[in-house]
């Protein structure tokens, strides 16, 4: 009956912010519809790895935009792109769909290798040393310029994806109006989100799963049970990881380049944000999160130019992120389990 | 790779002043201060708020001009607002979480949107635009080994005297004797009759003063930006880890190894070409500090796992 509300509150939220998005934008609401549906469907999956990692298993990672990171660099930089400076095309490559895997398994591994010394750390030691990798991770990008592009990034990548589209899209993008790469970035996104549902969903009720929220409730007991906690922790380290590297390969085909300034702390702030919104450990809470988050965000942007007449682009957007900002701490003081969490489940508190 | 240890000085003086301050602070309190580095952006901004002349072509939130008093007084002033500030985010944020139990890792987070909240409110203030203080260009010179600007000298002198007066102050004096009492057992330190609230306030006031003035530094060998403390802030993190988190020589030390690594390191040979990730050196070095002895270099042993 409680979900049932729970689920009742959420839809209920959702449908505001659309009717926001459509009264604030009485011409061409679509585009802006499916722009911000694009957004809400990648940031959620990536806000559902981080679930695995802190919802789950209670661990604090602060490092989640260099996850996404690593996913999308090694993707893109292995299908045929153009990087630099001069950015010719670089026409050989391998297959997409390899691509991807090969993504997301790097992305696993780069987990695997933070994980290593950092997973045995206390939940705030643990905080530092991701947000601290995350920053080597983007400092070093930046700086191999001849093989990532460095500042000047990486473009014309988006083929290798848009030509794997079926023609409905194109149908569809003609009746609603909106941009048809864009379109299919976002189906593709949310049947991801669906898919990972359901997979979590029943990795969640597994042996496994039930041994990851163990781990988060009691460490010394799973131990004691003799489960090796610390590789379990691992496992789901390089799960989260590598959700968050398919969400970073979205991202990058869904702004059509790679620039290394995505993946700032920021990002990872953003992703805690919505996750916190829609519910700590639970499955759906990401989805419903990510959704309002976005409404959100792209209300708040007109309010801002009506508050600030004279400000420029940059300081419009930094009203937004002020209330980034006010979100989070209002959340974590008044409602900390989210839209859809269960307080009970919430990791608040190191021992 | 001598030409860059004066450098090194300076930046290490910094951080380790602010280093200091944020170990401080979680020795007293437990909290992880994400915020640490939006107090230390706010001391340099308000430093150039109050000092530049009002005909300057800094212009803050939209129209106010800056209001033209003389550098030193600013520098009082902007220190004294962070302290203010300090104590305000300790009275109206941080008493009451406290008084209401909430868990660590919820704190850390609400410090993170308090960060978040404050570096915009910055940009807004201060625009995106890199600001300075009215001083004179000054030319290097040369002490013992190190090339410096008389400024920077003078700085480092500053620094060194700032940190001198502050071990004096926390090893000598009641109220800081008493911060010690809280940062070792809190519980104790209640029963032996400190009022630990009023000292968790000291403490916040004194941290928030001691990271406005590493902002000021910052500031006069840089430039203001309003993102300033969230790029030195991870610095500041491997500084204090390095050094011991909790102790207060020990951030010291890590501190001004972590300066000194970040300066120094542009000029190894494989470093070449490479300046900009000169960062990632000093954060690695954290990294592996805390694999090897997890409680840093002058920290006491204790569960960290």
């Amino acid at each position: 009956m409680i979900l049932k509300s729970k689920l009742g509150i959420g839809l209920f939220l959702i449908s505001i912010s659309f009717f926001g998005v459509y009264t604030l934008n009485p011409d061409g609401p679509n585009r802006i519809l499916i722009n911000l549906l694009t957004f809400a469907g990648i940031y959620a999956i990536s806000a559902m790895g981080l679930n695995v990692h802190f919802g789950l298993t209670g661990l604090i990672n602060f490092g989640h935009a260099a996850f996404m990171g690593v996913g999308a660099y090694t993707t893109i930089l292995l299908i045929p792109h153009a990087a630099g400076r001069e950015g010719s095309l670089n026409e050989s490559g391998l297959p997409l769909l390899l691509a991807i895997v090969i993504g997301l398994i790097a992305s696993a591994l780069f987990g695997l290798i933070i994980g290593l010394p950092a997973i045995r750390l206390r939940g705030d030691y643990l905080a530092i040393v991701t947000i601290a990798s995350s920053e080597i991770f983007r400092l070093t990008v930046r700086d191999q310029e001849e093989f990532t592009g460095g500042v000047y990034g990486v473009i014309s990548f988006s083929d290798s994806f848009q030509n794997k589209r079926p023609k409905f899209v194109e149908n569809l993008a003609l009746i609603l109006d909106v941009s048809v790469g864009q379109l299919w970035v976002a189906i593709s996104s949310w049947v991801i989100v669906v898919l990972l549902f359901f997979i979590l969903k029943r990795l969640q009720h597994s042996p496994w799963g039930r041994t990851l929220r163990a781990v988060r409730e009691d460490e010394d007991a799973v131990r004691a049970l003799g489960k090796n906690a610390v590789w379990i922790k691992l496992q789901s380290f390089m799960l989260g990881a590598s959700i968050a590297g398919l969400s970073g390969i979205l991202l990058a085909f869904n702004y059509g380049t790679l620039q290394v300034e995505m993946f700032v702390p920021l990002l990872t702030f953003y992703i805690w944000a919505i996750m916190i919104l829609g519910g700590v450990g639970s499955l759906s809470g990401p989805v419903f999160g990510s959704i309002l988050f976005w409404s959100f965000i792209s209300e708040t942007d007109q309010l801002a130019s009506l508050i600030f007449e004279n400000a420029d682009g940059q300081q419009i957007a930094g009203v937004r992120f002020m209330l980034v900002g006010i979100l989070i701490i209002i959340l974590m003081v008044f409602r900390p389990s989210g839209i859809m969490g269960k307080k009970e489940e919430l990791l608040l508190d190191v021992k | 790779m001598i030409d860059q240890l004066g450098n090194g000085l300076l930046l290490g003086i910094i951080i380790a002043m602010a280093s200091v301050a944020l170990s401080l602070l979680y020795g007293v309190t437990r909290i992880v201060n994400f915020a640490h580095g939006e107090i230390i952006a706010l001391g340099a901004i308000m430093a150039s708020y109050f000092s530049n002349p009002r005909t300057s072509r800094y212009i803050f939130f939209e129209d106010l001009s800056p209001i033209g008093l003389s550098f030193e007084i600013s520098i009082v002033l902007a220190i004294f607002i962070c302290g203010l500030f300090g104590a305000l985010l300790e009275v109206l944020v941080f008493r009451p979480l406290r008084k209401n139990d909430f868990g660590n890792i919820a704190v850390l987070v609400i410090t993170i949107g308090i960060s978040i909240f404050l570096r915009h409110f910055f940009l807004i203030f201060a625009s995106s635009k890199p600001q300075g203080y009215p001083l004179e260009l000054q030319r290097r010179e040369q002490y013992f080994i190190f090339d410096l600007t008389p400024r920077d000298a003078k700085l480092i002198v500053f620094g060194v005297i700032i940190m001198i007066i502050f071990g004096l102050f926390i090893s000598f004096t009641k109220v800081g004797k008493q911060m010690r009492a809280v940062r070792d057992s809190n519980e104790l330190a209640n029963i032996s009759g400190i009022n630990s609230d009023n000292i968790i306030l000291y403490t916040w006031i004194l941290s928030s003063m001691l990271a406005g003035a590493a902002g000021i530094f910052q500031g006069m060998i840089n430039d203001v930006r309003w993102n300033m403390g969230f790029l030195i802030l991870l610095l500041v993190f491997a500084g204090t880890v390095l050094g011991g988190i909790g102790t207060s020589f020990g951030a010291m030390v890590g501190g001004f190894l972590i300066g000194i690594v970040v300066q120094v390191s542009v000029a190894l040979p494989f470093m070449e070409g490479h300046s900009e990730a000169k960062n990632a050196i000093a954060l690695s070095l954290m990294i592996f500090i805390l694999l090897v002895r997890p409680q840093g270099i002058f920290g006491k042993k204790e569960r960290i796992s």
